[in-house]
């Protein structure tokens, strides 16, 4: 009998217990969105950066740049810049900075001053100036300002007042503004690293990060997770959701193990579209990134100098299989570098053909009718312009051993791949190229300059004065027909080098619960959690702040010049 | 020419044959080892027999599924994987790989096993002493343990991965070898021919052998299990067979990333690693439980 | 009682002499320089080197260079990982109570599936009930774990959503590692969302252990029904029927107590096999635990990692095997006489 009480006792308040809790356990979920990201990002820092990781985890979430994009069309608005103004000869641009401003209090940081022109200074010099103190902390390497080569595009960067800096350019740059806004060119706090001088850990400015941005970085560990507390005092309205963990899931179907048991709100590169299609509760989104997948050839190494041996691969590979087999029929096939959503894309450029025979007699005349022996790097890991590199190699072997060349795959762990990439060590390799702005130029420059094979970024070290002097040309005029002119020129000259084949250009996707709203992709590949809510979240919110939404308005419209 | 006995002979099987015979009575331990021995033919012949290659595909055959789906391909009868290879075929080169190799893998360190173990029975002392310890530390620890050891020193590749489990199976042998060497000698019959005058490694060879292996054939097949896990497991986590072999584990590893879209490429290997050991314990069950019968008697 | 301490002890020491010298020579054996693998310090600068190759004392004998890497392992220094370049001694204080948490769950589960199971099929010896235990237990040893695990979440977890699929707890919940044992943590942490944290971690285990419990509890179930076996056809059990108690009082009084004994005996060895089972389940199931940092450090060739790792696995291995060892001699004054080797 007593034993039957106390089970009975125990099991009740147990169910209390568990009643309670659901409630709670409901409210902290609600409240918060869990992102199952693909991989760990190297730095807190995107200045330091391509890879699309890193700026994932780190650029829309912690930080703000002076000028953002808005919409769909590449129109610039105003962040923290409330509003500018360019020259009539294009050389001075003028920045007029939002007032009350403020960075994140954090654990290992609490800002004493708004935002003011000392840290727009800071950041830009950072990544500019070779003898700014900060510059060689973490490397030295801005792998982005380096191709664009803005240090020689801008002079000086001057401080009016605290509210107002000049930007003097050597010449007119009609990618300037485009580029500022970026994910690249964050705001970064001078006083923060002020104090890290004091305390001799300036390599925390990168690890550590203060930001102006929606979400303040509370835990990071590596290979596990990052756990976000949002902005409460960001000057916009402060983000919906409370915490953004995200949730650092490898492996593609783990990623998708995961949303299927709800155990993230939101996916990155989802794997098995059409299970996530059948769910009623979930959602699958794509948005076209401004990116392109290629196999390229180091033209520095044998018998990929032979232009010949080049074009005659590139006859040889069937991309409409690539297609079908890699991106399952999701992707555009490329022509070109750029894809044909962008303006400049010139329509004439002809459609490669499959021909396996002319690629044997292109072969043949190149000297190599015997066939050869080649080494295929590719990276294993999922990338927003390739799904699955090692399928795609492997498919490419077998297309390139109707040739007689044999296909040696190596597969490398990222960041030793790209390392080796750098040093050139390869013969080919598989790789691709997300654009950061729409504008044409962000395809051309870094992917296959002269100056891009310094810095990382053009790997097949092909390096072409004519092609150069195009680019280079396309970029001063501000006439868009002529610009069109030149970019068309320049992909003549790709079609004909073939310093790498362009295989195609995919879509970036996302799944997501049904119970998530808001837009989390940006139009040309980002992400950003800032509009993001959850659905019991809003149901609730709107009852008590339904005034707030037209303030946000409000703010935005001052912006707007 | 045939003759009529005339003596009515008493036949004493060998002790081996004595197991045999009972083992041939329970159906199940038939059963076991009618599929072992299925096993054993395909992983000498599943390379002749397969209808396709392994490593190569048919790219217009991409993920098709099973035959017996609706949208399956009599010609690909188990479906085939993201890079349309025969799942049959896969399949079938696997089971060389797992089972044929697991079962060279146990052979081999049965014979070095048996060969060091029993020589060491024959020691005593200090020598023997620290043999028991060191033994003793080898076997607390698990063997995937060790072998995921010995692949960490060697490199990951299918060849090393022969070598650890071998290394990791070496010492189980030693111990019973050396158990059951020690307590046969201890019997009447050693002793008197012993005092008959013969070596110790004649007394080993003619009269202590025949009456151990069954017990190390019991052995042998835990061994056998065990490897094929081993190898499976190991070729699962990536430290085994490198792509493409089409080893078991390594082959369901590959199918992960398909598991939503294509489960058949995850269920199927995992079922035949399933099959093969439940064969080999089958095959185990029925020694033990034969050994354990004649005892009795 | 102290003649049994101190065999197991020199057992014991001799076993970490032993371990210690394996993974002392794992240094020689990877690849790349021996002091580098040593220390983890892939970007140490000349001068660095010098004062790591004096603190290791490469210059004298290889009898000396153990000696010092012993003084070093017992100072808690176990050296930089090579891949992340941190502390390797906090990171396995961090990840090893994950998994001793999650190892001892799975034993408890299968102690208490395995054992009632094997006394069941013991005292319906020979029959249906037996038959379908063994054939059970056959499936459940024969099933290759990752398999195993992959079914579970599939079902469990995607199909009819009642576990979560992955890690320890659900991320959203902050809690500060103390004692690095999750459950423990929670309780002392002082979040407001405490009960939840500790149902949400509860949901968690059960799966993962519960995949790793299926192939010790085969072995328990039958370690139990021989045991049970073995007792039921002991004198004293004759002669307590004889007395006229009933089959319950028998089992109940006399076979399981006795048989038990027996079992706690095998508890420290299938440990060890369970820890093995745990490593994979750890993969699969991403718990933060030392078994998947190991099998990741293999992966990035992190040869510093590797050898602490297994050191310290073994270590702790032996160390519950020995355990193990003292309970059962505690509770059967018989075993403490028993010669060493003897089974």
């Amino acid at each position: 009998m007593n034993y039957r009480k106390f089970i009975t006792i125990s099991l009740l308040s147990l169910l209390l217990l568990t009643a309670c809790n659901e409630e709670g356990k409901l409210s902290l979920s609600e409240r918060s969105v869990i992102y199952c990201a693909e991989g760990s990002p190297e730095t807190f820092n995107p200045q330091l950066v391509t890879s699309s990781t890193t700026i994932d985890a780190t650029s829309n979430q912690l930080y703000d740049r002076l000028i953002t994009y808005q919409g769909n069309k590449n129109t610039l608005s105003p962040a923290l810049a409330k509003s500018w103004h360019v020259t009539r000869d294009g050389k001075k641009v003028t920045f007029y900075l939002r007032k009350n401003v403020v960075f994140h209090h954090t654990d290992y940081f609490t800002p004493s001053r708004f935002l003011n022109a000392d840290d727009v200074i800071f950041s830009f010099n950072r990544a500019l100036d070779v003898e700014h103190p900060y510059h060689l902390v973490s490397g030295g390497h801005y792998p982005f300002f380096q191709n664009i080569g803005l240090s020689k595009v801008i002079d000086k960067i001057e401080k009016i007042n605290d509210y107002t800096i000049r930007f003097h350019l050597s010449h007119a740059n009609n990618s300037f503004l485009a580029n500022l806004a970026t994910d690249f060119a964050i705001i970064l706090s001078a006083e923060y690293a002020e104090q890290l001088t004091k305390q001799k850990a300036k390599s925390d400015i990168d690890t550590h990060p203060i930001g102006t941005g929606p979400f303040k970085l509370k835990e990071y560990r590596v290979g596990s997770l990052i756990r976000f507390y949002r902005h409460e005092q960001y000057w916009r309205e402060p983000a919906q959701i409370e915490q953004l963990v995200f949730d650092i899931t490898p492996s593609n179907t783990g990623r998708l193990t995961k949303l299927l048991a709800k155990e993230c709100d939101v996916a990155a590169y989802p794997i098995a579209h059409e299970k996530i299609t059948q769910h009623n509760d979930l959602r699958l989104e794509a948005v076209t990134a401004l990116n392109v997948s290629y196999l390229g050839f180091n033209v520095n190494k044998a018998p990929f100098d032979n232009k010949l041996v080049r074009q005659a691969v590139n006859y040889a590979i069937n991309k409409k299989t690539l297609l079908e087999a890699v991106y399952q029929g999701k992707a555009e096939m490329a022509n070109s570098i750029l894809p044909k959503t962008s303006w400049a894309f010139d329509q004439s450029i002809p459609k490669q053909e499959f021909n396996p025979v002319l690629a044997k007699r292109l072969l043949t005349f190149a000297g190599y009718s015997k066939g050869f022996s080649m080494d295929l790097w590719v990276m294993p890991i999922k990338a927003p312009y390739n799904p699955n590199a090692i399928t795609m190699a492997k498919l490419i072997q077998s297309d390139l051993k109707r040739i007689n060349i044999k296909v040696n795959i190596i597969s490398n762990e990222s960041n030793t791949f790209l390392q080796r990439l750098k040093h050139g060590e390869h013969q080919s390799f598989l790789l691709g190229w997300s654009a950061e702005h729409p504008d044409p130029n962000n395809f051309f420059t870094p992917m296959l300059s002269c100056s891009a094979t310094q810095t990382g970024t053009n790997n097949t070290f092909w390096c072409n004065q004519k092609y150069d002097a195009i680019i280079k040309k396309a970029l001063q005029t501000t006439n868009i027909n002529q610009r069109k002119k030149y970019y068309a020129q320049a992909m003549a000259i790709l079609t004909q080098e073939v310093p790498l084949i362009p295989i195609a250009h995919s879509k970036r996707y996302q799944a997501r619960g049904n119970n998530v709203i808001g837009n989390i992709l940006a139009p040309f590949g980002g992400i950003n959690f800032y509009p993001v809510t959850k659905r019991n979240l809003t149901h609730k919110k709107t009852a008590i702040e339904q005034s707030l939404p037209r303030k946000r308005n409000n703010t935005l419209n001052t912006g707007v010049n | 020419m045939a003759r009529d006995k005339i003596y009515l002979e008493e036949i004493f099987p060998s002790p081996f044959m004595q197991l045999w015979l009972i083992f041939r009575k329970t159906p199940v331990a038939m059963l076991g080892f009618s599929c072992f021995l299925f096993l054993i033919v395909l992983a000498i012949f599943g390379p002749l027999l397969a209808p396709h290659s392994p490593v190569e595909g048919q790219l217009d055959m991409l993920l098709l599924p099973p035959a017996w789906h609706i949208d399956g391909n009599v010609s690909y009868l188990l479906g085939t994987d993201e890079l349309g290879r025969d799942m049959l075929s896969r399949l079938m080169y696997g089971t060389s790989l797992t089972f044929g190799l697991s079962f060279i893998v146990v052979i081999i360190s049965l014979v070095i096993g048996v060969i060091i173990g029993s020589l060491s029975a024959l020691t005593s002392g200090l020598k023997s002493s620290f043999l028991n310890h060191f033994l003793d530390v080898i076997l607390s620890i698990p063997s995937l343990l060790l072998a995921i050891i010995i692949v960490a020193i060697l490199g990951p590749s299918i060849g090393n991965t022969v070598w650890a489990v071998v290394l990791v199976l070496i010492p189980q042998f030693i111990h019973i070898t050396r158990y059951a060497v020690k307590e046969e000698s201890r019997k009447d019959y050693v002793l008197a021919s012993r005092l008959d005058g013969a070596s110790p490694f004649r007394i080993l060879y003619y009269s202590i052998f025949p009456n151990i292996t069954d017990r190390i054939m019991g052995q042998a097949t835990l061994a056998q299990s065990a490897a094929i896990l081993d190898i499976a497991t190991l070729g699962f986590l990536g430290l085994g067979a490198q792509v493409p072999l089409p080893e078991w584990g390594a082959t369901l590893a590959n199918g992960l990333d398909l598991f939503y879209i294509a489960p058949w490429t995850v269920y199927l290997p995992g079922l035949a690693i399933l099959f093969a050991v439940v064969a080999t314990n089958l095959v185990g069950e029925g020694i033990r439980h034969a050994l354990k019968v004649r005892k009795e008697r | 009682m102290l003649v049994f301490t101190l065999r197991r002890l020199s057992l014991f020491i001799f076993t970490m002499l032993l371990l210690t010298l394996l993974s002392f020579s794992l240094n020689f054996l990877f690849p790349g320089e021996t002091i580098i693998n040593l220390t983890g310090a892939i970007n140490a600068t000349p001068s660095q080197l010098i004062e790591l190759n004096d603190a290791y004392q490469t210059h004298r004998n290889i009898f000396w260079q153990y000696i010092t890497y012993l003084s070093h392992i017992i100072n808690g220094d176990l050296g930089l990982s090579m891949a992340s370049q941190s502390d390797i001694s906090t990171e396995i204080v961090t990840l090893l109570p994950a998994t001793i948490e999650l190892s001892l769950v799975a034993l408890f589960i299968a102690m208490f599936i395995g054992i009632p199971l094997g006394f069941l099929a013991a005292i319906k010896h020979n029959k249906f009930t037996d038959n379908l235990i063994l054939s059970l237990s056959m499936l459940g040893y024969s099933i290759p774990v990752f398999w195993l695990g992959l079914l579970a979440i599939l079902t469990f977890s995607i199909s009819l959503g009642w576990f979560p699929s992955a890690g320890q707890i659900s991320l959203l919940f902050e809690i500060k590692s103390v004692t690095g044992i999750q459950f423990i943590d929670i309780l002392l942490s002082d979040s407001p969302y405490k009960w939840q944290a500790f149902i949400d971690a509860t949901a968690h285990i059960i799966l993962p252990a519960c995949v790793i419990a299926v192939a010790p509890a085969t072995i328990f179930i039958r370690l139990a029904r021989t045991s049970m076996i073995e007792v039921l056809e002991t004198s004293y059990i004759r002669a307590a029927s004889a007395k006229g108690l009933t089959f319950q009082q028998i089992i109940f009084r006399h076979a399981i107590r006795n048989s038990l004994i027996k079992i706690i005996r095998h508890v420290g060895l299938q440990f060890a096999n369970l820890v093995t089972i745990a490593m994979v389940t750890e993969v699969i199931f991403s718990w933060p635990g030392i078994g998947r940092w190991l099998i990741e450090s293999i992966y990035q060739r992190d040869y510093t990692a590797i050898e602490s790792g297994l050191l310290v696995l073994s270590c702790f291995i032996f160390i519950v095997h020995i355990l193990t060892d003292f309970i059962y001699a505690a509770l059967n004054p018989l075993a403490r006489g028993n010669k060493y080797g003897a089974r």
